[in-house]
């Protein structure tokens, strides 16, 4: 019997990047298939593709045997291949029943009207979610619903069109423990039903619990699929890395000085748990964890952006009561955050004003600026990071994402800190920026400051920092150094269970 | 457009705000061109008099119109001028010549007190993240209510005579008092914009709010601030229009929101907040002034002068639109 869905040599090429290279990939019916890969591996190229929504360059796509072409998401559903993605695309103010038949409301004519016959909505609905085997409220409003029901909701939408293939898009990223067993539960019953599943994932201690099978990228290629039996930790961080990355020296760094920021049992309802460390000057504290770690969830807490449920955060020996935004720069801390477009810079300003941002009072006298000395700051920085931009007075949309990136760094510089907080400073930026912001870590740290450094590039954290703390769901699991840990060791670290 | 980037190469120094008045020179050529019009076509258009008189006109929807770039860049929106100066008026009314109050007191109470219940409006809007509009709509319509209120709906006079030197007198007998006000806000505006931490403060916030309080700028306490100075003023505005008609009345003020709202946007300043400049906003009442003065002098129906202003705010909109590559 021919698999459902066969994949044969798909390739897919973008400016400069592979994203897939001669992919095979095949999913038997009520199969249940892992998707793993790193940032980049290849592995949203592959949903997309499914999709409909980009185009192969090359190979073929089979279901139940047949050659296929998916042209468009709508075509993507004809052929029976539905995508759920991990953003929602519910419409809040509408009840679960209109949003599972969303835009395909039925009709009936009334008065020579076209109106929704709301009638018959709600048996097609309650199918969907019979098939689920979950009960909701048909007539409840979504914006009501937990992100959890909100997800199953997703799940029914798709189920209603009845495909033969289900693509899963990090369906648990933004769920709670237990809300994760319900989903995993709906899976394993729609495998059963007949289904074939493709489950994106970066949680491995999901795998045994939904999947049957895993299938591992790296760099687009295929690099080998197992049974979920076999996907241990350390397996999968070996077929996940590969042997060609070797840790950069950086030479003996300065010695490690004084105590800058110290934090003792920080607290956040369901997102820190007693997570206490101390970084000092000269030394960068790298954090290594995944995407809801909550790594941004800490230096988010730490700057003062949100509030904490208990915990003592500590500045150069000062204990910080009421953390904020202003108060932590008083005391010498930055925060470069992970979304520069969104929090980091004011894209309509032109680049010496986003490199002035946070130092205003560096160059005013009674709030009075003085331009020059701004314009001068401004200057020295663009000088001293580097910073390709045509002049000063250009806006900072205009820069590509590296430069913009080193604005973002340098407008922190420019006030002078003892303490950085790097939120993935290296996020969409291409490799030559990359090496730029790791040789300013190391000199920033080498002139006495104290960095925290954090990156979903699990090479970068150990490429960079003089100590790695690991976190997972909140907490802190562990400690190493980088030179006594292997990136496979510490990427199987950063994916395991904490033990709670 | 070339000659913006010239500009900005020529001189790196510059900031974005610099050359924004560059992108103002559409608006100066419009201004040209209806100048010219007007001297053709509108009798007695060109004479001095006549031309002071315009200044005086717009003093009072050029001083609030300067707070109002303010709110606007900020990215707020401040519908209660109108009202507030009406309620102002109707206040200074009541106790200058009611309640017989010292007449200075009186001005320094209204000036106060437009400036308070502003800050606490603009407290509001920052403390529960409530939009403007719905704050500003709130305090228009309450505003309204009480100038009512408290006059009875009717005009209180007479003020002292040496009163009236604010909204009628001249300097050297031929250039208008308020169009002397006018012009010193406009230029402390234009300090306040250009040169002060504050504004900077106040172009970030309405850039970019989350950036700004990554920044370490006191969103909160900017937008306090603007809501603020919007009502110092609002009141002001409420003081002069008072000496001009010489009676605390509580139906003056009325569209004078949207009038000023028309000449900012007109003037460049953008709705989406983080980009305008006091400089366009005073073209931009200018504008309006001139506009409105040469179609009188023609002769044309008022009511036809409305829908002529309308028309006119719509299409120097979307010149500024097609202007500039959309933004994403």
């Amino acid at each position: 019997m021919a698999p459902i869905l066969a994949l044969e040599q798909v390739c897919k090429q973008y400016p400069g990047v592979v994203a897939l290279d001669h992919v095979d990939f095949t999913l038997d019916k009520g199969e249940v298939r892992a998707l793993l890969g790193k940032n980049g591996a290849g592995k949203s190229t592959l949903v997309k593709i499914l999709s409909g929504a980009v185009h192969p360059d090359s190979g073929e796509i089979r279901i139940d045997g047949n050659p296929v072409t998916i042209d468009s998401p709508s075509d993507a559903f004809h052929q029976g291949i539905c995508t759920v993605y991990q953003e929602m695309s519910l419409v809040p103010g509408l009840t679960v029943a209109e949003n599972i038949l969303l835009g395909r409301w039925p009709r009936q004519r009334i008065l020579g009207l076209s109106v929704i016959d709301r009638k018959a909505i709600r048996p097609i609905a309650k199918a969907a979610l019979d098939q689920l085997e979950v009960s909701l409220n048909l007539d409840e409003e979504v914006s009501r619903l937990s992100v959890a029901q909100q997800q199953l909701i997703e799940i029914a939408k798709a189920i209603s069109f009845n495909p033969r293939v289900l693509v899963l898009d990090e369906p648990t990223s933004a769920l709670a423990s237990g809300e994760v067993e319900v989903l995993h539960k709906v899976v394993r019953r729609l495998a059963e039903q007949g289904h074939a599943i493709i489950y994106v994932t970066h949680r491995l201690q999901e795998i045994p619990n939904v999947a049957d099978t895993v299938t591992v990228l790296r760099d687009g290629r295929q690099i080998g699929t197992i049974t979920a039996g076999e996907a241990t930790p350390a397996v999968i961080a070996n077929m996940m890395i590969g042997a060609d990355w070797r840790r950069t020296e950086w030479g003996a760094g300065g010695q490690p000085g004084e105590v800058k920021l110290a934090v003792r049992n920080l607290n956040r309802e369901g997102l820190l748990h007693d997570v206490s460390f101390e970084v000092r000057g000269g030394e960068v504290l790298g954090i290594a964890g995944l995407l809801g770690s909550g790594r941004t969830e800490l230096v988010r807490a730490i700057f003062g952006l949100d509030k904490l449920d208990g915990g003592e955060i500590c500045v150069k020996g000062e204990v910080i009561s009421n953390p904020s935004p202003i108060t932590m720069k008083a005391h010498g801390i930055g925060l470069t955050p992970e979304d520069r477009k969104r929090q980091g810079l004011v894209l309509i300003f032109s680049v010496q004003d986003n490199l002035t941002q946070a130092s205003l009072s560096r160059f005013s006298v009674q709030g009075i600026l003085q331009r020059a000395r701004g314009a001068g700051l401004a200057r020295d920085m663009v000088r001293s990071l580097d910073i390709k931009t045509p002049s000063l007075g250009v806006l900072t949309n205009t820069l590509s994402g590296g430069n913009q990136q080193k604005v973002v760094v340098g407008n922190w510089l420019n006030t002078l800190p003892e303490i950085l907080l790097m939120d993935e400073p290296t996020r969409g930026i291409d490799i030559q920026a990359k090496e730029q912001i790791f040789h300013l870590v190391r000199d920033l740290a080498s002139q006495g400051l104290a960095v925290v450094f954090i990156s979903s590039e699990i090479e970068e954290v150990l490429d960079v920092a003089d100590r790695i703390l690991i976190m997972n769901q909140g907490r802190v699991t562990g400690e190493v150094k980088p030179s006594e840990i292997g990136l496979e060791k510490l990427l199987a670290r950063v994916m395991e269970e904490p033990a709670s | 457009m070339t000659t913006q980037v010239a500009e900005a190469k020529g001189k790196p120094a510059w900031s974005s705000r610099a050359r924004d008045v560059f992108a103002r020179s559409g608006l100066l050529f419009g201004l040209l061109i209806l100048f010219v019009l007007l001297w053709q076509f509108a009798p007695n258009f060109a004479t001095s008099r006549n031309l002071f008189n315009v200044l005086r006109a717009i003093a009072i929807n050029g001083m609030i119109a300067c707070a109002m770039t303010f709110v606007i860049i900020s990215g707020d929106i401040d519908v209660s001028v109108g009202s507030a100066v009406a309620w102002s008026s109707s206040l200074l009314g009541v106790l200058a010549i009611k309640q017989h109050w010292p007449l200075i007191a009186a001005v320094a109470f209204v000036l106060a007190g437009g400036t308070i219940i502003h800050s606490l409006a603009g407290w509001i809007r920052v403390k529960w993240s409530i939009p403007a509009f719905v704050v500003t709509l709130a305090m228009y319509m309450s505003y309204k209510g009480l100038a009512k209120v408290i006059t009875h709906a009717y005009p209180i006079t007479p003020f002292p005579d040496s009163f009236s030197v604010w909204g009628q007198g001249y300097i050297l007998k031929i250039i208008p008092v308020p169009a002397v006000l006018m012009l010193i806000t406009v230029g402390i505006f234009y300090f306040l914009s250009t040169r002060t931490v504050f504004g900077r403060s106040v172009y970030s916030v309405g850039g970019n709010e989350e950036a700004s309080r990554l920044s370490g700028i006191p969103v909160g306490r900017t937008r306090i601030t603007i809501f603020a100075i919007s009502g110092f003023m609002a009141a002001l505005g409420g003081v002069i229009m008072s000496s001009r008609i010489m009676a605390g009345a509580y139906n003056v003020g009325e569209g004078l929101e949207f009038e000023v709202i028309a000449a900012v946007v007109i003037g460049g300043t953008s709705l989406a907040g983080g980009s305008g400049s006091m400089i366009g906003t005073f073209l931009g009442v200018l504008f309006m002034g001139l506009l409105s003065n040469g179609m009188t002098l023609m002769g044309v129906d008022p009511y036809w002068q409305e829908v002529a202003r309308g028309l006119i705010l719509l299409f120097a909109v979307l010149i500024s639109v097609w202007q500039k590559p959309i933004r994403k």
